[in-house]
């Protein structure tokens, strides 16, 4: 059995539904309406230890509600969750002590007072050892560089600061489980950089079970191994970052610069798109055309002084995986 | 359930209360006025007589500043729940391996001692310069009125917890609480001495909590209480801290089941 267990999962919100205006907020008092939004719909995964998922959905696909789910905050409708033995919503005082969360827009420290005091109360909740206590401060303030802002009220801290912060407030008691949810949301391109780096270097150093939720592509890229992507509440993807091209990346494009301007007879299922004088892209399918017999064709033909071949961006694959253009 | 967790939480309160110094001074100056508005009341209906009904000026004030001064000191934060379950934040809270209940209390109790100190004492002080304060009838009575006002704050607390989950099934407060505080300011004689209250009203009285929270300890203060009487007053009050405690557990259980989280 894996460590993480998912198995059919199913969670609906009723969701209070009005009429706009004066008679419908009135109408609303005596028979108020609601109506049923099914935000996850029978999903199933399992992860195993120390894996580093990215778990990627557009707004509104039921992240958040299966994060909630697995962190024992929300109960699921119906299916079962098993996280390293304990059932999330059954067992949560038990099992939150093996978890860490870090949600990018909600902080976990303690607003008016300084850093140091917020990380001091998550050792007295989490009973944490004196020694593993320090042993785990020290190395994560020094891997975050934090010993600049340590003494200062949560209040006064940037956003980036905030959020090193947050991470590490999640990793002190050295869980064996870290959700993270948009860690990198308002974060400068360095401070991204720092966190990304962080992360990767624990998963591989600690065997971190690490789950990933984000809408900024280069986290997944530079973080994650494996990726589940989720739409509509149902599973779309599961599997590794660079299956994702051969499974939706079906398209390819050729861009060619000839060295004079000549007409293109044209070739069949590619689709020829001029971008000036002397340089047209060809676009085709991977299925319907060889590339090599494209090029030796290309290059019998006429005279070319470059050529540049190029696959799609995981980015654009999966706008149009949201988007439902491919399946 | 070991204490130390709760204990840091309760520190952890009390620290947070030393950030804002300005909104600790007027919080103070907030009593005092409070209590000399009703002391100027009363001063003014009792005239030139020294009692009405055997109830001295000096009983009025001693009921207004100790009624007053445990309603600062007590300063249960109503909205405690309510404002979790709004902004969303009792998701990351309830992800903390500890008691929420238990938090709450303990976060309540490290500000109740920060009051204790910088409020309740410090405006004591004035009032016993100023308006004038009887003392305990005896130190026995001092103890007891102790014990009382302890049992009060759980009466209290756990009023308040019952209303706070209710905020699982509606989203505005504010209308809820403050029915509860007018209740608490007219019927726990923080506003008028329930010796002043029309008879038809002692059963009422009787039948809610209200009285058992300041009203209570501020007769066994005074001594007019017998052994007999002070015994069944604990128990009415032990029995309030019962049954809301029971009904709040129930609306907690309950609520913790259907929560939706807003906002995220």
């Amino acid at each position: 059995m894996s460590f993480i267990e998912v198995t059919n999962v199913s969670k609906r919100f009723r969701i209070n539904k009005r009429a706009g205006g004066i008679p419908g907020m009135i109408a609303n008092m005596f028979v108020p309406k609601y109506e049923y939004k099914q935000a996850v719909d029978g999903i199933s995964f399992s992860i195993e230890e120390g894996e580093m998922i990215g778990f990627i959905g557009p707004n509104g696909a039921g992240k958040s509600t299966t994060i909630k789910m697995l962190s024992g905050i929300l109960c699921p409708d119906s299916g079962s969750i098993k996280v390293g033995g304990y059932t999330p919503y059954k067992d949560r005082k038990k099992y939150v002590g093996n978890i860490g969360v870090v949600f990018g827009q909600k902080s976990q420290l303690q607003w008016d007072l300084p850093v140091i005091d917020s990380f001091e109360l998550l050792k007295a909740i989490y009973r944490i050892p004196e020694e593993l206590y320090q042993k785990n401060l020290n190395r994560f303030t020094e891997m975050l560089q934090m010993e600049s802002f340590l003494y200062q009220p949560v209040r006064q801290l940037s956003l980036g600061q905030r959020m090193r912060a947050d991470i590490v407030a999640a990793l002190l008691h050295s869980p064996k489980i870290v959700f993270f949810d948009e860690p990198t949301i308002g974060v400068d391109v360095v401070g991204k950089e720092t966190i990304r780096q962080f992360i990767r270097e624990l998963n591989e150093t600690d065997n971190i079970t690490m789950i990933f939720t984000t809408h900024d592509m280069q986290d997944i890229e530079k973080v994650c191994d494996r990726l589940i992507i989720i739409d509509k509440g149902s599973k779309v993807y599961d599997g590794e970052l660079s299956g994702i091209r051969e499974k939706f990346g079906t398209t390819r494009q050729l861009d060619v610069e000839f060295t004079q301007e000549c007409e293109i007879e044209p070739v069949e299922n590619v689709q020829v798109i001029p971008l000036d004088n002397r340089k047209k892209r060809f676009v085709f399918e991977n299925r319907d055309v060889k590339i090599d017999e494209l090029m030796n064709e290309l290059l019998t033909k006429y005279s070319i002084r470059d050529i540049n071949i190029s696959e799609p961006e995981i980015e654009s694959l999966i706008r149009k995986i949201y988007n439902g253009e491919v399946s | 359930m070991k204490l130390t967790p709760y204990l840091a939480f309760a520190k952890k309160s009390f620290l947070n209360r030393s950030a804002y110094r300005f909104n600790h001074f007027m919080g103070i100056l907030n009593t005092l006025v409070r209590i000399f508005i009703f002391w100027c009341i009363y001063r003014a209906l009792y005239g030139e007589r020294n009692e009405v009904d055997g109830i001295t000026m000096a009983m009025v004030t001693t009921n207004f500043v100790l009624s007053i001064g445990m309603d600062a000191l007590f300063s249960i934060n109503d909205y405690y729940l309510p404002n979790r379950i709004g902004n969303g934040s009792i998701a990351t809270e309830l992800l903390l391996p500890i008691s929420f209940k238990g938090r709450m209390l303990f976060e309540n109790l490290g500000n109740t001692l920060f009051q204790l100190i910088f409020h309740f004492a410090p405006a004591l002080v004035v009032c016993v310069v100023t308006v004038g304060v009887l003392p305990p009838v005896s130190f026995g009575c001092f103890l007891l009125f102790i014990i009382s006002a302890v049992l009060g704050y759980g009466v209290l607390w756990n009023l308040s917890f019952l209303l706070q989950t209710f905020s699982f099934w509606l989203l505005n407060m504010w209308s809820l609480m403050t029915i509860k505080n007018v209740f608490l300011n007219v019927l726990s004689g923080s506003m008028i001495p329930l010796w002043f209250m029309p008879d038809w009203m002692a059963p009422v009285m009787n039948l809610l909590p209200f009285s058992s929270i300041y009203f209570t300890p501020v007769q066994i203060y005074l001594g007019q209480l017998s052994a007999k009487e002070i015994g069944t007053k604990f128990l009415v009050q032990m029995l309030w801290i019962g049954v809301l405690y029971l009904c709040g557990n129930v609306f907690w259980k309950k609520g913790k089941k259907k929560l939706v989280v807003q906002g995220g």
